[in-house]
């Protein structure tokens, strides 16, 4: 089975698939009321013919389905329509707000998968001793203590009392933030990535470091391990390099559901932060039912999803021989 | 001077439940260029005491007390870097299961040849080359093609063939078979048993054959060492245990099935003790048709009783009196 034939057939599974996702989305999304009644609530002027005029203009007066095929259309032609609010190509709001978000959610990902690398390693190793349970303890306050809750206060802590980093947004410009003294757009990048990625580090950091150490403590089990030790290979390389390949698959798993996942990841930490970023815009596009947006953002999520997937199960059958592609 | 001298050796586990005495006051030694056998049930100390040797054993595992001269030398006074220096190289061991003991994930010449580049400092290459020549000498088909395959390729008689592979592949003095055959079929074990004596005999290897299987004892071993319940019930030629066992090994020797007789197989009643509080005096006393209230007080001693035979019982000498 080549690989080429393979990645090809489940590209053309994804087809169905995303179809039927936006379906779904689609009704549900009906389901949820009239955005020009939300949109226009808060102002009494407004007459019902007014209404019926915009809904007439933006096709929400047409059936369903045919509304459902005109959205299909467009979407197979890479055009995802006009907000309906302030009008903006929904394709330009995601292309400007899609980097801000995965470089907050890239960096956090991977900084959490190798942090936790020899964190996991080393707790499943030193079982049931002093550091392991610190280990333990800081994964299990990573996975429970809410997400806004840690950012407000590392906000006040380092924002308000001691003045360090930035609180908000993703750039000081035209106020670049100071780093030791140096203004330059690179450090105020910087500046204003650290408190919201160490939120997100945070929490992914927790599951992650979880995973790890169940795995090793079941890999360290093995035949083939005390094996490896009775041949004389130095334990450094038993670890790292015997155990750890059998332990991470796990690991691989959370990375590829993680990274497909990320662009819808961090909304409560968008908004804490007032980041710039798609998941900020989903919830607020969802609240105002501003239907072109919802559609646009939820199948970019879709596809991403989707690939990462794919490649995952390709990461899986690299690592593991017994894995095969068919 | 011996090979393998083990003295009084201690490896107690510190489990949750306890402290579990796996091995409690081994003594034995090996000759080298012998097939040694060291024989007893499930749970009796065999494999713990061919992992202290190797200083493998795995927690909450730990070596207490006595001491393992190696050539002379005390392996339990060495420091880990000196001691890594051992395994593989001077010391081997086989697993039991050699589908769990070949890693699933490397190629068999990667895990392999890591072995001999871990020891010998070469390059990729030529270890490679090493691995081929010591799959040839276990009669592994194509062993070059082999290099490159998973564990998962082979059968289970092949992946024991590796294992041995593995074992030999810096010509080690000292071979630790951990039951090598019993996760195998009938034929197969044949196989890996004729094979190992083959390597014995050829390369002037010592081997102890680690084993609750009294045939395989008499088919391949010079001297055999009984233990039950962390401790060694008996030691000698294989003669002198065949023909004057101790209680223990009497017992075990009734339950082998043989072909060429027609009787009742006796079985040992009762199970193994429990090693976190394990029988006063003698551990076998309260499996032994011959116990007396000596056997439950005060444990016996390990005697030489002539011949280079070892023996921890207090009433041998009087029932062999009784027997001839």
């Amino acid at each position: 089975m080549g690989l080429a034939k393979y990645i090809i057939r489940r590209a053309i599974y994804m087809v169905p698939l995303i179809i039927g996702i936006s379906l779904v989305s689609f009704l549900v999304m009906y389901a949820a009321g009239d955005p020009i009644q939300l949109a226009t609530a808060g102002n009494p002027s407004i007459t019902e013919a007014q209404r019926q005029f915009l809904r007439e203009y933006y096709g929400l007066n047409d059936p369903i389905p045919v509304q459902y095929l005109r959205w299909l259309d467009h979407f197979v032609h890479g055009d995802f329509g006009k907000s309906l609010y302030g009008g903006r190509p929904v394709n330009e709001i995601i292309s400007s707000l899609v980097w801000e978000t995965a470089k907050l959610q890239l960096i956090s990902i991977l900084l959490a998968f190798f942090i936790s690398i020899p964190a996991g390693v080393y707790s499943a190793v030193k079982q049931r001793s002093a550091a392991d349970y610190t280990v333990s303890s800081v994964a299990i306050f990573g996975i429970s203590v809410p997400v806004f809750w840690f950012g407000i206060v590392l906000i006040l802590v380092f924002s308000y009392h001691l003045g360090w980093l930035p609180s908000a947004g993703a750039h000081g410009a035209p106020y670049l933030w100071p780093v030791f003294g140096i203004k330059n757009e690179f450090l105020d990048e910087l500046a204003h990535l650290v408190l919201p990625v160490t939120v997100l580090t945070f929490a992914n950091l927790a599951y992650n470091v979880r995973l790890l150490r169940a795995g090793m403590l079941e890999v360290l089990r093995q035949d083939y391990i005390l094996a490896a030790r009775a041949s004389g290979i130095p334990e450094r390389k038993v670890l790292y390099k015997y155990a750890l390949k059998n332990a991470i698959t796990p690991l691989l798993t959370l990375l590829g559901l993680s990274i497909g996942a990320m662009l819808a990841g961090a909304p409560v930490t968008e908004t804490v932060f007032s980041w710039p970023g798609l998941g900020r815009a989903y919830v607020t596009a969802s609240l105002r039912l501003d239907f072109p947006l919802i559609m646009g953002i939820t199948m970019i999520i879709t596809i991403m999803i989707l690939i990462a997937n794919l490649i995952t199960d390709l990461v899986y059958a690299w690592v593991d021989p017994r894995v095969t592609i068919d | 001077m011996n090979l393998l001298e083990i003295e009084n050796l201690k490896t107690y586990f510190f489990t949750e439940a306890g402290v579990v005495k796996a091995v409690d006051d081994v003594t034995l030694s090996v000759e080298r260029g012998c097939t040694v056998g060291l024989v007893g049930e499930s749970g009796s100390g065999k494999s713990v005491t061919a992992q202290s040797v190797l200083r493998i054993v795995p927690r909450p595992g730990k070596i207490i007390g006595g001491k393992i001269l190696f050539n002379g030398e005390d392996l339990l006074l060495k420091k880990e870097e000196e001691m890594r220096k051992y395994r593989g190289k001077k010391i081997s061991l086989i697993f039991q299961d050699p589908t769990s003991s070949l890693n699933p994930l490397f190629t068999i010449g990667s895990q392999l040849a890591d072995i001999v580049i871990e020891h010998e400092k070469v390059k990729k290459e030529e270890a490679l080359d090493r691995v081929i020549k010591a799959l040839r000498i276990v009669k592994l088909p194509d062993p070059e093609h082999a290099i490159y395959q998973y564990p998962h390729q082979f059968s289970g008689g092949m992946k024991q063939r590796i294992c041995i592979a593995r074992a030999l592949l810096l010509n080690p003095e000292l071979l630790f078979a951990d039951e090598p055959t019993t996760n195998l079929d009938v034929t197969i074990q044949a196989q890996i048993i004729a094979l190992l004596k083959d390597l014995q005999r050829e390369l002037g290897m010592t081997l102890v054959m680690i084993t609750h299987d009294m045939g395989i004892v008499a088919e391949m071993c010079k001297y055999v060492v009984v233990l039950y319940a962390g401790n060694v019930m008996e030691s000698g030629s294989i003669e002198e245990i065949f023909e004057r066992p101790h209680p223990y090994t009497e017992a075990l020797l009734k339950a082998v099935p043989r072909l060429d007789e027609t009787r009742k197989l006796i079985s040992i009643p009762g199970n193994i003790p429990n090693l976190i509080d394990p029988p006063s005096g003698c551990r076998f006393h309260p499996r032994c048709q011959y116990a007396i209230d000596l056997c439950k007080e005060k444990k016996p001693p390990l005697e030489d009783v002539g011949n280079s035979h070892f023996i921890s019982c207090h009433r041998w000498r009087e029932l062999q009196g009784g027997r001839s």
